[in-house]
């Protein structure tokens, strides 16, 4: 059975100020994210990330274009959406004088269902041992966070968009939020995550978008986009390296990025390993590893003018 | 509308009744105090009617007479301080409508939970509103109590009805406070075009009641403070068109803010 579209965006774009001034946030935005997946929007700061996520949630309006959340438009249909919809802002803002249990009483009671809600409140915040009885203003970054979490999570919604979810929190909640995760994808919900960080969406997203200046670079399931046609290559000679073999590497327009120290050659390779074991067989090759090249090196060939990734 | 929101706003911000509603109160149990001395009063009435009759309408007093009663003097002397220092209040509560929270960036997290930006305004309005009254309704009973407890003898009826008349003008401001907020955007901008139209008013009506003429007029009927005047409640030609003009031009400004909110990015 093919699952749903949850999120649907088309021509999406969004320009800031007027005239001289304008400044294009996002341009012309087409995705679609799947019923059950968790999607990874990826990006520095400045490419797009937070602006996307803020019209998602109809706090910003588009200059352009549409998108709707389990078909219903966005801009119209924005009560009903959030009824369904978990959120979390990338920086976090909430009332200081107030403690957690307080505004997950109160965000609870909007949400129109106060006891079954601060119930699954409760066990979230256990789960990331959160002291909800402190005042916000006494809480320290990280345990802002994990209550942005608790309260983005608690209602138990069909969709939740994070915005960069695990900044300052420490690796072990980092772990459990990479559980709970995975429980949301298991129960058929989805995520959309926003991140800088590689590793954090490598290791629990499904899919991919790269987001640079405003323009959606490309967007891939996560496996397809590790099974990019290159490796990185590290050769040991046992004694010096062959004469002659840099030149034939940098001349090979399947090898780049040749780094040669002493006995030790490194090299990114595009293409097949035949043509490179021929060159090499001039020397007596000690050891020699290859690596696939992580989701950070993959980003960063995407983010290198004129030699993005295949 | 589930009141949610409201009532949330009222229980953050119910002490401002207390500390707001106390703080004038003390001012009105002062002048229960004085009030209690006739001499005082008649004292004040006799200085005043030394001077020009403008110096006096730009005290708020149209005549001498008026100020010869208690609650003449009262209402003349306590209320038109009160409406100055209530103005400050309604400044800060049109900024925590939607401009404190959004400028924190809380705004965030409200507007993605299930509620429309229009009921979200009006019950915040609402609850500063009610907020508003409480403060007037808090300072009224300390007030009539200090002139019952100073033997006052003065019609608690009307000085009661002239502190209330303060209401009107107090959501004028507070509307105008938001509506601007929502324009401006800027924090510092917003508070400090709401103090331009608070002291504008002000002095409209002071210059404008102690001068004669068609420009005089035209400055009077441009001042909320001239519509809001108690001493036509104790000379008894008040005319409640005055109050409901006011809170027509509050009707506009809250439709005004709505469609701003509604239509507006939130928090850029």
């Amino acid at each position: 059975m093919a699952s749903a579209t949850v999120i649907e965006i088309s021509g999406l774009s969004k320009t800031y100020g007027s005239g001289s001034r304008q400044t294009a946030a996002l341009r012309n935005l087409n995705l679609s994210v799947q019923q059950g997946e968790i999607f990874g929007y990826l990006g520095p700061n400045g490419a797009g990330k937070t602006t996307t996520i803020r019209m998602l949630l109809d706090l910003i309006r588009p200059s352009n274009g549409s998108a709707s959340i389990f078909g219903m438009d966005i801009r119209d249909h924005s009560v009903e959406i959030h009824r369904r919809v978990g959120f979390l802002p990338g920086e976090l803002s909430l009332w200081e004088g107030r403690t957690g249990q307080q505004i997950i009483h109160y965000v609870a009671s909007v949400r129109g269902d106060t006891k079954g809600i601060t119930k699954q409140a409760d066990e979230f915040a256990k789960r990331l041992q959160l002291d909800t009885s402190k005042r916000v203003r006494d809480l320290s970054s990280g345990n802002k966070r994990k209550l942005g979490l608790v309260l983005a999570m608690m209602h138990s919604p069909d969709l939740l968009i994070l915005d960069e979810p695990t900044n300052g929190l420490d690796p072990l909640v980092q772990q459990t939020f990479h559980e709970m995760m995975d429980e949301f994808r298991d129960k058929g919900k989805t995520v959309f995550l926003s991140s800088h960080i590689l590793s954090e969406v490598q290791a629990i997203c499904d899919r991919a978008g790269i987001l640079r200046d405003g323009d959606l670079k490309a967007v891939e399931s996560i496996e397809k986009l590790m099974n990019v046609e290159f490796h990185w290559v590290d050769v040991q000679f046992r004694d010096a390296v062959p004469e002659g073999l840099a030149r034939q590497l940098q001349g090979s327009s399947e090898i780049s990025d040749v780094d040669i120290n002493g006995s030790r050659v490194k090299m990114r390779l595009t293409g097949d390993f035949d043509p490179l074991l021929r060159m090499l067989s001039d020397g007596y090759v000690k050891d020699l590893r290859v690596e696939e090249p992580t989701l950070e090196d993959i980003f960063l060939a995407y983010y290198s003018d004129g030699r993005e990734a295949r | 509308m589930s009141g949610i929101v409201f009532a949330n706003t009222l229980r953050t911000s119910w002490k401002q009744v207390l500390y707001w509603g106390l703080g004038l109160g003390v001012l009105g149990f002062y002048i229960g105090f004085i009030a209690s001395s006739s001499d005082i009063i008649q004292g004040y009435a006799d200085l005043l009617a030394s001077m020009p009759p403008a110096l006096l309408q730009a005290f708020g007093a149209s005549s001498v007479e008026v100020l010869r009663s208690s609650e003449g003097w009262i209402v003349s002397v306590f209320v038109s301080e009160a409406a100055i220092f209530l103005s400050v209040f309604a400044v800060m509560a049109g900024m925590n409508i939607t401009a404190n929270d959004e400028q924190s960036g809380v705004m965030d997290v409200v507007m993605s939970l299930p509620i429309s930006r229009s009921s979200y305004l009006l019950e915040r309005w609402i609850g500063y509103a009610a907020i508003g009254l409480g403060i007037l309704l808090v300072c009224a009973a300390i007030t009539l109590f200090s002139l019952v407890l100073f033997g006052v003898d003065a019609q608690m009826d009307l000085v009661f009805i002239s502190i209330l008349n303060l209401y009107p003008g107090t959501l004028l401001v507070m509307t105008v406070t938001g509506l601007l907020a929502l324009i401006a955007r800027r924090r510092a901008l917003a508070i400090g075009l709401s103090a331009v139209f608070v002291v504008v008013s002000y002095v409209f009506n002071l210059i404008g009641g102690a001068a004669s003429g068609a420009m005089a007029d035209l400055m009077q009927g441009l001042s909320f403070f001239s519509y809001t005047k108690g001493e036509q409640i104790v000379l008894g030609n008040y005319d409640p068109a005055n109050a409901l003009l006011l809170l027509l031009v509050v009707l506009a400004g809250f439709a005004l803010s709505v469609r701003m909110f509604v239509s507006r990015d939130i928090g850029v």
